[in-house]
């Protein structure tokens, strides 16, 4: 198929062009309880094509660019009709002109994977094998359940020589836990590992057995005021995803933010810790072909990097990075224990956690938090929290305890204070 | 003008045939659904022009579904020939069938009976005014390019205008041993997102269009992005709002929000099979005010209408709440055998590569007898929600969340022109649909966004109703 898009990119005189070929193998099983509900595998193979077209306008060098399916089952008159059209719609695209990522061919990378190691069916049979081994009480359990394991091959190839691919594994997907008395109350969770890390998945589940249990004692809401806010678990992660976000080119280039590099991001007069974030590279190339490496992107309370792709990095007269997805932080000062101390709320988790990378708002309706009135520690369900990370990120605290989930690496968990909270 | 069939699928259906009856000679029961669908998105705004096709909206591909005398399985493939039709039949019997057997100790396998399969052949396809091929890539990028510098021009303080259409337009037939039904759908969405700094903090204002039809659509967002842009200069004086219970009216889009997230996803009724949905015990029961009927299906033309599911079960109109009381659910084939109901045309996928799952299409509450204005006079102290933002679902415990941009202040019956945000409305679904007291007498529905299950599986819905006036807490 390739070769058949290359054939009507030349048949059309286009000479600019980046095609994605996308394969993926997966098999699929859905549970309700410990039962098998249904059994599902794909076998699919994708192609896109983006075209670019130079050209001026009053003087000013442009480069549109148009991106289309190619499908399996195209005739050659088909894939060159839409090329064409594809082309000519670039001509509407009036972006200022930027360059491509240059490269050459390489080997494919085949990122190491266990998950590799038998076939797709093996590793799917071991990972449900861990999805229930905690799976073992009577009143808190396992209600439903839903896992993918998935092979992916990419290939980049560009008209400036980029043609790279690589080949990833993933064994990925949700379980919801159920416990019954005293009150019936559930807890979503979902999962994502580039190995077969049973283990791993075991642990996961063990916990949420542990929440949810916690979660039916739960009766009343706090009270409507402000608390000192502990989050854990990936709700960090959601938390820490809008400094990754905030520094992407995209958002830079509009001035939806106004970060630059030196700044300090936290502002003037930060109380807490300040923070160290590494971005780190999940995928040996960007979606363009540009080669991805684990880069530093706020030191100290100082932004090091802003990433991005070709065109916003041109625009911005930086060096193209591809978009990173991926963060890591070090341990905090603190440990968990000593997070938790006077008056707190700690959330342990919501129906939905949002976090709002154009006004630092997060939210969330709480569906299970242990209130701390400095003495007793009273388990609370629903009311919500609504604050600001503009105006609390100058005094974070972070744990000593780690987590690694597959885009977030770092503290366990992260104390806010002064936070708003609809309550009872 | 009805939107035509796709010749690559009048290509394939004689392919198609010969895979299914292949199938039907090793299965007692199986079915084939091919899609042939693209989707196109355009976009002006400070970042720049995008003119391309959406991935997640455009591809051609095939999903077999086969019974195993006891258990269902399905094999998604995007390519069908003469020669790899051997080739899927090996992967069904010897790949897919057997991946039972990969269990481990202590998993067993469900047991269901063979879906019923009643004959139906039928080809139906949606209307438009102007179809957005027909209309064209520069027609369009230069409509949107001139509302977007018209929203950026509005003032000073305004960072950004996006101004957005989308469409698809999808192909689906369904093949079994008695069925033989084909749809053509045309829907196209649009969106104006209006965005003002204060400090390093963004406000934004957003609109969104849609439509079962095609870029007819474009005249109905002229007129509004004097009054986006406005909003979003107000947001910029807003403040957080003071915690608490108040007496509130939901603008129609809120209101959709509200059927939707806090009530909708917990009358689907595969939730019922696995126990996850408060809701089955209160079949027959009265969980909303009186005033208060619900529906989700084809009733309407709005862009989540079909003919028939992803399942091949022809769309209905399902009355879920009447008067108040708790009727019925809505379910997908598989759900509804389980639940010995029958299926309501709700069994939908996000793509051929993915499972069906039960789904809400277009859902609403019904319109009322009151007047907005008399709504609002009847308010001592309160606010008029509006500008929808996100919702999540709960429906094992009924609880609320659901976000909105804008609470107005309204003071002994008058809007005050304070605005407070963002906004996040919290408590008891059941609290809130009982406490309903007025309802408008015209209704809205929208259907710019699509609907997850849980944080994946996106298909377009649409939701909506009148304004209600409702007692909720909000945050």
């Amino acid at each position: 198929m390739i070769n058949r898009i290359l054939s009507a990119l030349n048949q059309n005189n286009i000479s600019t062009y980046l095609i994605h070929e996308d394969i993926q193998e997966t098999v699929e099983l859905f549970f309700i309880k410990k039962n098998l509900d249904m059994r599902r595998q794909k076998e699919v193979h994708h192609y896109t094509l983006t075209v670019y077209k130079d050209f001026e306008i009053e003087g000013t060098k442009m480069r549109g660019s148009s991106t289309v399916g190619i499908y399996a089952g195209m005739t050659d008159e088909e894939i060159a009709t839409k090329v064409k059209d594809a082309y000519f719609a670039a001509s509407f695209v009036n972006n200022p002109y930027y360059e491509l990522p240059s490269g050459e061919k390489e080997e494919c990378v085949r990122l190491e994977s266990s998950l590799a190691s038998g076939s797709l069916a093996d590793a799917a049979g071991k990972m449900a094998e861990a999805l229930f081994s905690e799976d073992t009480l009577q009143d808190t359990f396992i209600n439903s359940a839903e896992l993918f394991v998935e092979k992916i091959i990419n290939r980049i190839i560009n008209s400036n020589g980029v043609n790279v691919s690589f080949e990833k594994y993933m064994a990925k997907g949700e379980y919801v836990v159920q416990c019954v008395t005293p009150q019936d109350v559930e807890t979503y969770q979902d999962f994502a590992y580039e190995n077969l890390d049973a283990q791993a998945l075991k642990d996961k589940v063990k916990q949420t057995l542990e929440i949810t249990k916690a979660r039916a004692q739960a009766a009343t809401a706090p009270g409507a005021g402000e608390y000192n806010v502990i989050l854990s678990g990936k709700h960090v992660g959601i938390i820490c995803s809008y400094y990754l976000n905030r520094a992407n080119a995209s958002m830079i280039y509009p001035k939806y933010s106004n970060y630059a590099i030196g700044n300090n991001i936290q502002g003037q007069d930060v109380n807490g810790e300040l923070l160290n974030i590494t971005l780190k590279a999940k995928a040996p190339y960007s979606n363009e072909g540009i080669p991805m490496i684990d880069r530093p992107l706020i030191t100290d309370g100082v932004l090091q990097t802003i990433h991005g792709s070709s065109r916003f990095a041109y625009y911005l007269g930086i060096e193209p990075t591809g978009d990173y997805h991926s963060i890591a932080l070090p341990s905090g000062t603190k440990t968990f224990e000593e997070m938790k101390s006077g008056k707190y709320l700690y959330v342990l988790n919501f129906s939905d956690f949002q976090m709002d990378d154009l006004s630092g708002h997060f939210a969330g309706e709480i569906r299970l938090a242990l209130l701390c009135d400095g003495e007793t520690i009273t388990p609370v369900t629903g009311g919500s929290i609504n604050g600001n990370l503009l105006e609390a990120q100058k005094n974070l605290t972070f744990s000593k305890e780690m987590q690694k989930e597959i885009n977030f690496e770092g503290p366990y968990a992260i104390r806010l204070e002064n936070v708003s909270v609809a309550g009872a | 003008m009805k939107v035509k069939s796709s010749q690559y699928l009048d290509q394939v259906k004689p392919l198609l045939k010969e895979l299914l009856n292949s199938l039907l000679e090793e299965y007692s029961y199986a079915s084939i659904l091919a899609t042939d669908s693209k989707g196109k998105n355009y976009a002006v705004s400070k970042s720049g022009t995008v003119i391309k096709e959406d991935s997640l909206l455009s591809g051609r591909g095939f999903v077999a579904k086969v019974y195993d005398g006891n258990s269902y399985g399905e094999y998604s493939f995007n390519e069908i020939t003469e020669g790899s039709i051997e080739d899927i039949l090996y992967n069904i019997k010897f790949s897919l069938i057997p991946l039972k057997e990969s269990l481990p100790k202590g998993i067993t396998e469900s047991g269901y009976g063979e879906l019923l399969d009643e004959p139906d052949v039928f080809k139906e396809s949606t209307e438009y005014i102007q179809n957005p091929e027909e209309l064209g890539d520069e027609k369009i990028v230069t409509f949107i390019t001139k509302l977007s510098e018209e929203g950026k021009q509005f003032d000073d303080k305004i960072l950004d205008c996006i101004v957005r259409c989308n469409y698809q337009q999808y192909h689906k037939l369904f093949l079994s041993r008695n069925k033989d039904m084909e749809q053509n759908v045309l829907w196209t969405t649009g969106s104006i997102i209006v965005m003002a700094s204060r400090g390093e903090e963004i406000k934004h204002y957003f609109k969104g269009y849609s439509n079962l039809g095609g870029t007819e659509l474009l005249e109905e967002m002229k007129d509004d992005i004097q009054s986006v842009a406005q909003n979003t200069l107000e947001l910029l004086e807003s403040e957080p709002i003071k915690p608490g219970e108040y007496d509130c009216i939901c603008t129609p889009e809120v209101t959709g929000m509200i059927v939707h997230e806090a009530f909708g996803h917990g009358v689907e009724m595969d939730m019922f099979v696995k126990k996850r949905a408060l809701a089955e015990k209160y079949i027959g029961e009265y969980v909303a005010s009186t005033l208060i009927t619900m529906h989700d299906g084809a009733a309407v033309r709005e862009a989540a209408t079909y003919f028939f599911d992803d399942e091949g079960v022809p769309a209905q109109d399902t009355v879920i709440i009447e008067k108040g009381i708790l009727k019925r659910g809505i379910s997908d084939s598989q759900s509804a055998m389980y639940l010995n109901t029958k299926p309501t045309g709700n069994g939908r996928r996000e793509s051929y590569e993915r499972k069906a799952y039960t789904r809400m299409t277009n859902t609403y509450f019904e319109a009322g007898k009151d007047k907005l204005e008399d709504m609002i006079a009847s308010i001592q102290y309160g606010f008029l929600l509006e500008n929808a933002s996100s919702g999540m679902e709960d429906p094992k415990n009924w609880g609320i969340q659901c976000m909105v941009n804008i609470a107005r202040e309204i003071k002994e019956g008058k809007l005050t022109g304070k605005i407070y945000s963002p906004i996040v409305m919290t408590g008891y679904v059941p609290d809130l649909l009982k406490s309903i007291s007025m309802i408008s007498d015209t209704m809205e529905l929208s259907g710019g966004g699509f609907c997850g299950k849980g944080y994946k599986e996106w298909v377009k819905v649409s939701d909506g109703g009148p304004y209600i006036k409702a007692r909720i807490r909000l945050g």
